[in-house]
């Protein structure tokens, strides 16, 4: 009795959405979302998904991550219901809702323009979701009130949808969207319309609230680094199919193909043209190579290489000359050339020697940083 | 120098056009407080003539029609233009071509062809149904018929100025269809069907042709005995007849300017 007594008192002392409360977590265990085999095309020829078959867990700050016709907005827009599949189930805590219309889905979207409704207040945005779910007017405002205090709105709430900024409309559709307390919470580009200081300072207010509310965030962009530094999870698609999922640190160090490899910033790709055990030929030489993995790509990333002056001798000691430094403060970014083919390679600024364009140097490479892939 | 006389020269023109558009306004107005009978001389003010209006079972029943006839019109092609409008904006990015010009022509269609078509029409439907006898009921569906493509057409352009992603948003915010209209669209397009209102209200009382085609011996509007009237040549009461009808249309005019430029907040 005690203890349900302090415990209602820290919540009360504590307000927070009530997705917070045991019940909430046991509700958010439940929301893990999964996806079997969904095909959308639009029109006789255009096809948007090819097949995509993907669990996501719950809790989880999920990426979909891809260039501009990748499929992944189609995607986010079938988990909201605004899109139907050609094929295939989508089931939300074990619960399918292929067929459910998207007013009757426990999903909440945060879109990309934002979508305030123009004829309504920033309170009357926010209650929106909860008026249309039959919630009564008092219930609404302390809902919002503890929403706006949440995010952190301020003053904001008594606003006109058209004095607001850019930066204050994409927090006041986050909180709207946040009020419903969704299953699933999709986020369409969210950050994109935003200048970059804005938009990382909302990054890591993003990835707070989620932390926070553990509620599973599914997220589009098409910008690698912000995918890296938002998600527990990334997949990468394109042409409609998921190429790689996996953690940040796994898309971007073990790419399974070039195209994720490229996507992910890489440049330093090489055909291997034979291979003896695990010593590797390519146009830079040969290379000893641990663990590389199957595929006939070396890719070798410029943050592994190493730069010594002039020409020293070794196992994967590759003599080069610079063409091109970018000196960026923190580090510098180099254009290397070895014989005819062109290597980048990024050095940490560390108040070490850092070679000049024209420097005859030596590039290494650990034997466990080379992996190969497939095209 | 030169400039500043192009300046002046256009500043006159300008006073100049409205004094040409307005002028023969102030005369209707300024004669029907006139005192005198004769149009010949201004005696004096007076509001003798709105006084007699007041006395002419004639002229009040003609006001009573225009009213009814614009009002419920006006509500009507509300009603149906609007859900034209969305239709149109729901189905914008397909090849609508021709019913789309079907919409536009009776805007451009000369008054006096849409006229005798409607009364031709009505005739023939009355002699094989013996329904649409030409009175009210027939003026009503004419007007409404000429005034539907002005309806359709603003709250067309009201849907196509929106973000087309509050349509989803409302959606994802758990309203239903029924209430997505109750809660998002009309709230959204009210200012342009306000707006619509008064521009059908004003093309009714407006109207002189297409009434007088269709309407039947007890559904005289003002314009029709205005036009009656002056047969037996312009009394002064026929000026303060003309004179309530300008204030009228002014009204209804200005508010539907109003609403039309007014942002929801």
């Amino acid at each position: 009795m005690n203890e349900t007594i302090t415990a209602d008192a820290v919540a009360a002392s504590h307000p927070r959405p009530s997705g917070a409360t045991a019940e909430g977590e046991a509700a958010r265990q439940a929301s893990a979302i999964e996806m079997q085999g969904l095909h959308k095309r639009f029109g006789r020829t255009t096809v948007a998904l090819d097949g995509v078959d993907l669990t996501i867990e719950a809790g989880e700050f999920f990426t979909l991550l891809g260039p501009s016709g990748c499929g992944k907005t189609t995607l986010l827009r079938i988990l909201a219901g605004l899109e139907e599949a050609d094929d295939g189930r989508l089931a939300i805590g074990g619960r399918d809702i292929t067929e459910v219309p998207p007013h009757r889905r426990s999903v909440n979207t945060v879109f990309q323009s934002y979508a305030l409704f123009p004829h309504l207040s920033v309170r009357e945005n926010l209650a929106f979701g909860l008026k249309m779910r039959g919630m009564a007017a008092a219930a609404r405002n302390a809902k919002v009130d503890e929403i706006a205090d949440f995010i952190k709105l301020g003053d904001l709430v008594d606003r006109r949808v058209d004095q607001l900024s850019g930066g204050q409309r994409q927090r006041i559709a986050l909180a709207r969207a946040l009020v419903c307390e969704p299953d699933v919470l999709l986020l369409d580009e969210p950050l994109s319309a935003l200048d970059a200081g804005l938009r990382s300072q909302l990054q890591v207010e993003l990835l707070r609230v989620q932390k926070r509310l553990g509620m599973t965030f599914v997220f589009v962009t098409h910008d690698q680094q912000e995918a890296m530094v938002m998600s527990d999870r990334i997949a990468v698609l394109n042409g409609g199919v998921i190429q790689q999922v996996g953690p940040p640190r796994e898309v971007y160090e073990r790419p399974v193909n070039a195209f994720v490899a490229r996507f992910m910033g890489h440049d330093n790709l090489y055909p291997v043209t034979a291979r003896q055990g695990g010593r590797l030929t390519t146009a830079l030489g040969e290379l000893a190579a641990e663990e590389a993995g199957e595929g006939d790509l070396l890719l070798i990333r410029p943050e592994t290489l190493d730069l010594l002056p002039g020409e020293v001798a070794g196992d994967n000691h590759l003599p080069a000359v610079v063409a091109e430094r970018l000196y960026r403060g923190s580090h510098a970014e180099y254009r290397l050339e070895i014989g005819d083919t062109t290597l980048q390679a990024t050095l940490n600024n560390r108040g070490r020697h850092l070679p000049e364009v024209g420097d005859r140097v030596t590039v290494t490479v650990a034997p466990d940083d080379l992996v190969t892939l497939s095209e | 120098m030169r400039k500043r006389t192009l300046h002046r020269g256009l500043t006159a023109f300008w006073w100049a056009t409205l004094a040409f558009l307005y002028l023969p306004l102030a005369v209707v107005v300024l004669f029907s407080f006139n005192a005198a009978n004769s149009a010949a001389s201004f005696t004096g003010v007076s509001l003798r003539w709105y006084h007699q209006l007041m006395g002419n079972e004639e002229i009040l029943s003609a006001f009573a029609n225009s009213l009814v006839l614009a009002i419920s019109s006006s509500v009507i092609a509300l009603g149906i233009g609007c859900l034209i409008g969305y239709g149109m904006y729901r189905h914008r990015h397909r090849k609508l071509g021709w019913l789309i010009v079907l919409i536009y022509l009776p805007i451009v269609l000369p008054d006096i062809v849409f006229g005798i078509s409607e009364m031709a029409f009505f005739v023939q439907i009355h002699r094989l149904t013996g329904l649409l006898q030409p009175g009210l009921g027939t003026m009503i569906i004419a007007h409404v018929t000429f005034q539907i493509p002005f309806v359709a057409l603003i709250v067309y352009s009201r849907f196509v100025g929106l973000d087309p992603t509050l349509f989803e948003a409302a959606k994802d915010l758990y309203a239903s269809p029924v209430k997505r209209v109750v809660h998002f669209m009309l709230p959204t397009i009210k200012p342009a069907l306000i707006s619509a209102f008064f521009l059908s209200f004003t093309l009714s009382v407006d109207d002189f042709v297409i009434s007088f085609f269709t309407a039947g011996p007890e559904s005289a509007t003002l314009p029709i005995y205005i036009w009656g009237a002056i047969k037996k040549g312009v009394s002064p009461e026929i000026n303060a007849i003309a004179t309530l009808m300008i204030g009228a249309v002014a009204i209804a005019a200005i508010m539907s300017l109003l609403f039309s430029r007014r942002r929801p907040a």
